[in-house]
């Protein structure tokens, strides 16, 4: 699965911390879904969609 | 958030020094109970440690910050895993203390109850997801 997160942020000029607060989980959680190290669960992946006004779609989608 | 999620996890912060501190009260009274006083003050003054020292790093560290409060599901999930992990390796011990018991020509006890219990939960646990879906 990749995601377009690191993009969206940096386009924003939000750093990690701020998206982390702003989602309610940790930096680190935010850098492991940057990364794709970690698979965030649909409500957070709601969460993230609704914070860039986007789509789940727009944002994640999977590797082929 | 709603304020009952906030009132709740701000609960859950107090749930792992609140036990360190209740399983230190446990230790003082049994050590006093069983004519070891020396044992229960040591073990009342360890997890003291364990629970100031918990409320401590929590400031410093993201992840026992989420361990406290649960508000991470990363971390949650890393909790889950590790528990698991640790609950293996303790079936895993206490199966391999059952033989050697029961090679030395003993009974396998206590290790034939705690074995017992781990299944009964472990079943119990299953059970209890699949109905709830």
């Amino acid at each position: 699965m990749r995601n377009r997160v690191r993009a969206l942020r940096q386009e924003r000029g939000l750093s990690q911390a701020t998206l982390a607060v702003a989602l309610g989980v940790s930096r680190q959680t935010i850098n492991s879904i940057e990364t794709g190290r970690y698979l965030p669960s649909l409500p957070l992946a709601l969460a993230i969609a609704r914070h860039f006004d986007l789509i789940v779609e727009e944002i994640f989608d999977v590797d082929e | 958030m709603s304020t009952n999620d906030t009132r709740r996890r701000s609960t859950q912060q107090w749930a792992v020094p609140g036990f360190a501190v209740a399983a230190g009260i446990a230790y003082l009274i049994a050590g006093i109970a069983g004519d070891e006083i020396g044992f229960g003050i040591f073990g009342f003054a360890l997890m003291l440690t364990v629970a100031v020292g918990v409320l401590a790093v929590r400031r410093r560290s993201e992840t026992v910050q989420g361990l406290l409060d649960r508000r991470d599901e990363r971390i949650v999930q890393i909790d889950l895993k590790a528990t698991a992990f640790a609950g293996s390796v303790v079936i895993a011990a206490v199966l391999i203390a059952f033989i050697v018991e029961i090679a030395r020509g003993n009974d396998g006890s206590p290790y034939t109850a705690l074995g017992a219990i781990g299944g009964v939960a472990y079943l119990a646990s299953v059970i209890w997801n699949r109905v709830r879906g």
